[in-house]
Formats: C-alpha cells, sequence, structure tokens
C-alpha cells in the first residue's frame, strides 16, 4: 500500500465494551499531537487518520475503532482484516477484560499471522496512589503473556495522557 | 406461409364427403391431393403456387415501400436503391457501435444500450476533460491502457466474476506500478497520479458496470432477495432492542435518520465505486450526527455499529448484497482497507453480517420472544416511541402544525393591524407637526442675492442702516462742519439757548464720558463683527465669495450700531453725516468686510471728532 514515501495503515482498537478504546482514540488523536497534525475532523470518534512521521517516512494511519459488544464479537473478523496491527486494549481495574484481550489475541494469531499486536491496559490513572487496591490486572503477568505472544505491553491512562503517545 | 396456406384453402370450395374428382372432372380423387385427381391436382397445385409467389411479392414489397400496390420496373429500381441504403446504414451503424468509445456488449435490448451509455459517456467526459490537463503522451498512454484493458474483460464477460474481480484488481494495481515507474508519469505529482488512479478506477468501472455488476454466473440476486427478505421479517426491531440512544420522537432526529436512510438507498444508483462508498460515507456521518445530537459528544462504534443496523433495517436498500459484493469486488483494495470511507464499509458489511445471522440470542431475548415477534404474535414495546403507528404521529405533528401555524397567523394579524393603526397616526402626527413647523416659521422667501456692483446707481440703497445710507450730496464741497453747525443750530433753535449753553457748558465732561463709552462699546462691537465677519470668510461655508457677505455683515452692523450709539442722538447723526461725507462707505464695500470694519472704525474716529467738535464748539 505504499506510494511515494507514504505509507498508509490500518490500526485496529479491539477489547471490551466500555474498555476504554474509544477515550484512547481520542486521547491519542486529539490530545496529544494534535498541534502538528492536520487532523481531518470526523463527526464520529469510531475513525480517525493521522499522519507521523517515522524515520522520514510519512505513515499514515487510519485507526479504527469497533464495537467491543459481545453482541457484535462474529463480526470483527470483518474489521481486522487485513490489520497491519491491533491494539488490545484491557482494563486495569477489571479481570474479565483482560480474558477478553486473551480471546482476541487467540483470534488474531488465528486469522491474521502478520497482524502486530500491542496489549494496552487502560485506566491506569484508578489503580495508581491511593487506589492502587483496585488493580486487578497484574503487570508481570501480562508481560510474561505477551513475550509468550510476541506482543508489547503499555499501561496507559487515557486521562492522565501517560503513555498514550506511545504507538506509533 | 400458414396465413396463406389457410387462406388459398379457403377460396377452394370442395365437399369433403366426395370421392370423385372435386373438380368434378369424372374421376376419382385422392386425399393426398387433396381429393383432387392427379390431372386437376396438379392445375390446383399450380395456381396456388403462383397465387403465393405473388402473395409473397406483393408482402415484400408493402414492407419496403407501404402503399405501393402493382410491381413496376421504375419502381423496382427504387426499391433497389432503398435496400442498398438501408444496408449502408447498418453498415455505418456497425462501424459506429466498434468505435472504442461508444463499444460495449451490445444487449438486445436497445433502450438498455442507450441509457448505459450515458453514464458511460458521462463518465468519459470527464476522464477526458481530466486527460486533457496531463501531457498529451501521458494521456494518450493512460486512454490506451484503459480501453485496452475494458475491451478485454467485455470480451470475457462470460468468465467467472471472482476471475474479473481478480483482472481488475490486477488492473488497478499495473496501472499504479505504471504510473509510478514508467518514464511518460515520470514527472507527475502524487496528486495528480492519485487522480489519475481515480479517474481511471471511476470510468472503467462505470464501463463494465453492466458486466460485472450482480452477473448472471453469481447467486447475488439470490442473496439479495434472501437479505430484503430476512430485513423485511425483522421490521419489528427497535432502537429499545438494540440499545441505541436515537430519540426518533424529535424531528430534527427524524430528519438525520431519514437522511441516513436516503444516503444508504441513493447506493444503488451509483455506479462507480467510490461514488458508492460515499453514499455509506454520507449516510454515516448523518447517523454521528444524529448519536451525537442525542447524547452530546461524539460517539464511539460501540453506539455507531448498532444504528447503522438500525438504519439499514429501516432503508431495506435495493440490491444491498450485489452492491456490497460489487464494492469488495472491483473497488481499489487500498480504499477499502485504509480510508475513512473503508472503515464505514466495513461497518456496513458488519451490520448486514449482522443482520443475516441474527438470533434471539444478538438481541438478549428468549426464544419464545424472538418467535413470537418473528410471527407477529406480539409487538415489542418501544418506550422510545409514543406511537406504534407511523400515520397517527405524523397527523399528531400536523396538528401541532397547524397549531403553531394558526397562532402565528393570528400574532401576523395583530401586528398588521397595528402597523395600520400606526400607519395612520404617522401620517396625521406628520401633518400636525408640519403644520405647526410652519405656523412657527413661516417661510419667507428672500431676494435672492445679487451680486454687488457698487459703482451702480443703487436703488435699495434706503433698504441700508442708516449709519450706511449713502446720502448723494449735490456738491462734495459743503464740509461736515456746515452740517454739524446747522444741526447743532437746530437743536440750540428747538431749545432755549441759555439752557442748551448752561447745559453744554455744565456738561461737557459728561458728555465726553458718554461718547467715550459709546466708542468703546463700538469699538468692542465692531471687534466681535470684525471677528465674526473674519470667521465667516476663513470658512468657506457661508458664502463662496467674500462681497457676498457684505449685505450679512451690514445687517448686522445695521441692527447693533444704533443700539451702540444712542448716546446721543446728534452725536449719530453727525456721524452718518460725517462719514457720508467722506463718501467713505461707498468706495469700501465692496472691498472686504474688514473694509466695513473700518468703515466703522473710521465712524467711531469721526465720533469722537465730532465729539471734540462738539465740546469745541461749545466751549
Amino acid at each position: 500500500m505504499t506510494m511515494g514515501g507514504r505509507v498508509d495503515m490500518k490500526v485496529v482498537m479491539l477489547g471490551r465494551e466500555a474498555g476504554g478504546k474509544t477515550s484512547l482514540v481520542q486521547r491519542y488523536l486529539y490530545d496529544r499531537f494534535s498541534g502538528n497534525l492536520p487532523y481531518q475532523a470526523t463527526i464520529g470518534a469510531a475513525f480517525g487518520a493521522k499522519t507521523v512521521n517515522v524515520n522520514g517516512k510519512l505513515l499514515t494511519m487510519g485507526i479504527w475503532d469497533t464495537a467491543g459488544s459481545e453482541r457484535y464479537e462474529a463480526m470483527s473478523r470483518i474489521y481486522y482484516r487485513g490489520a497491519c496491527a491491533a491494539i488490545i486494549c484491557y482494563d486495569l481495574t477489571d479481570d474479565q477484560s483482560l480474558e477478553k484481550a486473551q480471546f482476541w489475541v487467540n483470534e488474531l494469531k488465528q486469522n491474521e499471522e502478520n497482524c502486530k499486536i500491542y496489549l494496552c491496559g487502560t485506566k491506569k490513572d484508578l489503580v495508581t496512589g491511593d487506589n492502587r487496591n483496585r488493580r486487578r490486572v497484574d503487570y508481570f503477568s501480562v508481560t510474561d503473556y505477551a513475550t509468550e505472544i510476541g506482543a508489547e505491553v503499555y499501561e496507559t491512562s487515557s486521562k492522565t495522557g501517560e503513555q498514550v503517545s506511545k504507538y506509533s | 406461409m400458414a396465413a396463406l396456406t389457410s387462406r388459398s384453402k379457403k377460396s377452394i370450395r370442395f365437399e369433403e364427403s366426395d370421392l370423385l374428382c372435386k373438380n368434378g372432372c369424372g374421376f376419382y380423387g385422392n386425399p393426398s391431393w387433396q381429393g383432387f385427381c392427379s390431372k386437376c391436382w396438379r392445375d390446383v397445385y399450380q395456381n396456388a403456387k403462383q397465387a403465393q409467389v405473388r402473395a409473397d411479392e406483393q408482402k415484400h414489397k408493402r414492407r419496403l415501400l407501404p402503399g405501393v400496390d402493382a410491381p413496376s420496373f421504375g419502381k423496382f429500381e427504387e426499391k433497389k436503391k432503398q435496400q442498398t441504403d438501408k444496408r449502408k446504414n447498418t453498415v455505418r451503424s456497425i462501424f459506429r457501435k466498434s468505435s472504442p468509445d461508444t463499444q460495449q456488449e451490445v444487449p438486445p435490448d436497445r433502450t438498455i444500450v442507450r441509457r448505459a451509455s450515458i453514464e458511460t459517456q458521462h463518465a468519459g467526459a470527464e476522464f477526458a476533460a481530466f486527460l486533457r490537463t496531463l501531457k498529451k503522451t501521458t494521456a494518450l498512454d493512460a486512454s490506451k491502457q484503459v480501453r485496452g484493458f475494458v475491451e478485454r474483460v467485455q470480451n470475457m464477460a462470460d468468465a467467472p466474476i471472482d476471475d474479473l474481480s481478480e483482472l481488475v484488481i490486477a488492473f488497478y494495481q499495473a496501472m499504479s506500478e505504471r504510473v509510478k515507474t514508467h518514464a511518460l508519469y515520470r514527472d507527475m505529482s502524487h496528486e495528480t497520479a492519485d487522480r489519475l488512479l481515480d479517474f481511471v478506477e471511476r470510468y472503467v468501472m462505470t464501463r463494465l458496470y453492466r458486466t460485472v455488476f450482480c452477473p448472471p454466473t453469481s447467486d447475488d440476486e439470490d442473496r439479495d432477495l434472501a437479505i430484503q427478505d430476512r430485513i423485511r421479517s425483522l421490521h419489528w426491531i427497535n432502537t429499545f432492542l438494540l440499545d441505541i440512544a436515537l430519540n426518533e420522537t424529535e424531528d430534527s432526529m427524524r430528519k438525520l435518520v431519514d437522511q441516513a436512510i436516503t444516503a444508504v438507498i441513493e447506493m444503488d444508483s451509483k455506479r462507480a465505486p467510490q461514488d458508492k462508498l460515499l453514499c455509506i460515507t454520507r449516510c454515516s456521518k448523518h447517523i454521528f450526527e444524529a448519536l451525537r445530537m442525542s447524547k452530546d459528544a461524539p460517539a464511539s462504534a460501540d453506539e455507531f455499529l448498532p444504528a447503522l443496523i438500525y438504519i439499514v433495517l429501516k432503508a431495506n436498500p435495493p440490491l444491498l448484497q450485489s452492491n456490497i459484493l460489487y464494492i469488495t469486488r472491483f473497488a481499489n483494495p487500498t480504499r477499502l482497507m485504509t480510508g475513512e470511507a473503508g472503515y464505514y464499509f466495513t461497518n456496513l458489511c458488519c451490520a448486514v453480517a449482522f443482520i443475516e445471522k441474527l438470533t434471539a440470542d444478538s438481541l438478549s431475548m428468549t426464544l419464545e420472544e424472538y418467535e413470537g415477534y418473528m410471527s407477529g404474535a406480539i409487538v415489542p414495546h418501544d418506550p422510545s416511541r409514543q406511537y406504534n403507528c407511523e400515520d397517527l404521529a405524523i397527523m399528531q405533528e400536523n396538528v401541532t402544525t397547524l397549531a403553531d401555524l394558526h397562532d402565528r397567523q393570528q400574532r401576523l394579524m395583530a401586528e398588521a393591524m397595528q402597523l395600520q393603526q400606526d400607519m395612520s397616526n404617522f401620517s396625521l402626527d406628520m401633518s400636525k407637526e408640519i403644520n405647526a413647523v410652519l405656523q412657527r416659521t413661516p417661510l419667507v422667501i428672500r431676494p435672492s442675492k445679487v451680486k454687488v456692483d457698487l459703482d451702480a446707481e443703487t436703488t435699495d440703497a434706503d433698504l441700508l442702516p442708516p449709519p450706511l445710507q449713502p446720502i448723494i450730496m449735490s456738491s462734495v464741497s459743503s464740509t461736515p462742519a456746515v452740517q454739524i453747525k446747522e444741526i447743532v443750530s437746530v437743536n440750540f433753535a428747538t431749545e432755549p439757548s441759555n439752557k442748551v449753553s448752561q447745559e453744554l457748558v455744565t456738561e461737557p465732561a459728561n458728555q465726553q464720558e458718554t461718547a467715550k463709552d459709546g466708542g468703546a462699546l463700538v469699538e468692542s462691537e465692531t471687534s466681535r463683527i470684525a471677528s465674526e465677519a473674519g470667521l465667516a470668510n476663513g470658512s468657506d461655508v457661508i458664502v463662496g465669495s467674500p462681497t457676498d457677505n457684505v449685505p450679512d455683515v451690514v445687517e448686522l452692523l445695521g441692527e447693533n450700531i444704533p443700539d451702540i450709539v444712542p448716546a446721543d442722538e446728534n452725536v449719530s447723526e453727525m456721524a452718518v453725516a460725517e462719514s457720508a461725507n467722506k463718501n467713505v462707505i461707498n468706495n469700501e464695500l465692496d472691498t472686504e468686510t474688514v473694509g466695513v470694519v473700518d468703515v466703522v472704525n473710521d465712524n467711531i474716529t469721526n465720533v469722537e471728532s465730532t465729539n471734540k467738535t462738539i465740546t469745541g464748539g461749545a466751549v
């Protein structure tokens, strides 16, 4: 899909409903880099296009938000077909969301071998400081799992913007 | 032929039971000869044959040239000519069809060809217009590639649709590769290259549309019908069941929903994949807009997909599967994989997949409920909807609209009445005011100012105030002293001389004071007038030429001077006489008001001097 030094790629967001996918996309698109980005305003938050400069190459990322509800799980394959990368979100305060994330990982491994997988723990602001006891997902167990499946892990907070910019 | 034989049969009468020859020649007839004997049959047969040949000829002739009954040699020539003409026409038409511009698969139905060619021509014209902006060699190559490819695909229209799809996609890639690497396209900017590829896709697909959209070799049509029936059977699904925050009772919301539905239905009318995708994008944008209105925040995919499903269910777009398959097969894969349109298209695919696979589970309801809804036994409750009946809702809406209209009309009427009242009041007030103004300040038409020719015999000299009135003397030689003496003597004459002399003697100081006072007053007044006059001169607002000012200043002076010099009538009179004698005014008036001021000043000095004289005289 290259055209004259420009690369178009598709990044798909997967994760449980209310897992923070949309917030993450919003944070990424509007906040962190909003100053130097020609972002075409879309009404909805479901699709975002962002151009980043990676090693002198202009990379146009289309970020696809997906419906997380189990109701539409069966259709998700249509979404991640041909995706270059997938960001699988899980809620740090919700251990079921990690199980769901593992389900997505398996799905991707089966159907899209070339898709790079990023695991992303969201809502980190809820589990730091005094709220430490609200954490349900252990960081190290996730990193272990990630090395096992060859993925990268980030724990983010869309609220504080922490680590959001690392996806590029 | 059949008609002919039946006619010939009718013309020959015979009795079927008769075994003898029907001609009555005495011989026996034969059923295979239609009851004639061998001899008579030959005659009958010959006649019939000839009649047939004749009829054939006539029929043929009538077809070529209606109204011509009998064949003649001249007509024959004409006929021949016509036939060749006809052949020429067909040959030409064949040529026309084989020219690359309009050539396409020729279905037997002519009207279809014509309708198709309008769209093709439109796409072709657009493409050609774009090519004209390119370099000639480049444009030539691009158009050659495209036309060659279109012909190739049209020639193999019967191939399986997936092969055609592969062919088209390969062509896109080859074209993209060619644009990138070929020498002809080297100095083309990325934007132009993208546009070229876009036009190529648009043109190729518009040309091939009839061949590859819903082709008979595939089962697309069956799938269209299947999804259509499916959507119809799911008519009972509402926003409540899909957990969508769409409040359709609001007008603006309903308008957006309607627009979304229109957009997705419109998709079928477009030919090029990008146009179809544009329809989907438009539909999605409307949905997002509606969602954002209902909850005041940008909608996420979690809300968008159910809403899209709902829209598709409401719209039941024609040939939905065919359109989706067409886009999947023939749109540029880059477009589908990355762009925004691709995202919405994927969502549409998901919506359709969801509708196809929809079960009781996916709506989180029991199987009994689901069956009940499907069979129409239960009508789902929708709290977001006040009316289950659309017509009732429309009626209610109309009633509110009418009530509103009524209100507004009443308001309009009241305002109109008010306006009428205001207008009559206005005219009354206006005339009243005008009358008042007229009474207060009656219109006086002043005589237009005439340029004063000071050398001319002044006729209106008596309009001037007394101190400025020129007094024409018979002889200039008469001295002021004489006059003064006269006046004084008059005064003396009217009063007892003693008294006057006494007064004059006793009040010289007084008189001098008064004179001085008067002089001072006159001086201050004149300086004021001078400054005013100076102002008037400095600014051209009042009048254009200095001479025009003179009468005004004179007026002013005339008003002022009598007030100023009331100290002694004699004095003023004497002053007049003095100035008149000197003939100053006539000489000075035509210069400037300063001149007039000078005159006044002169007058003052004169007054002073006269006073002196008087006192002197008295002494």
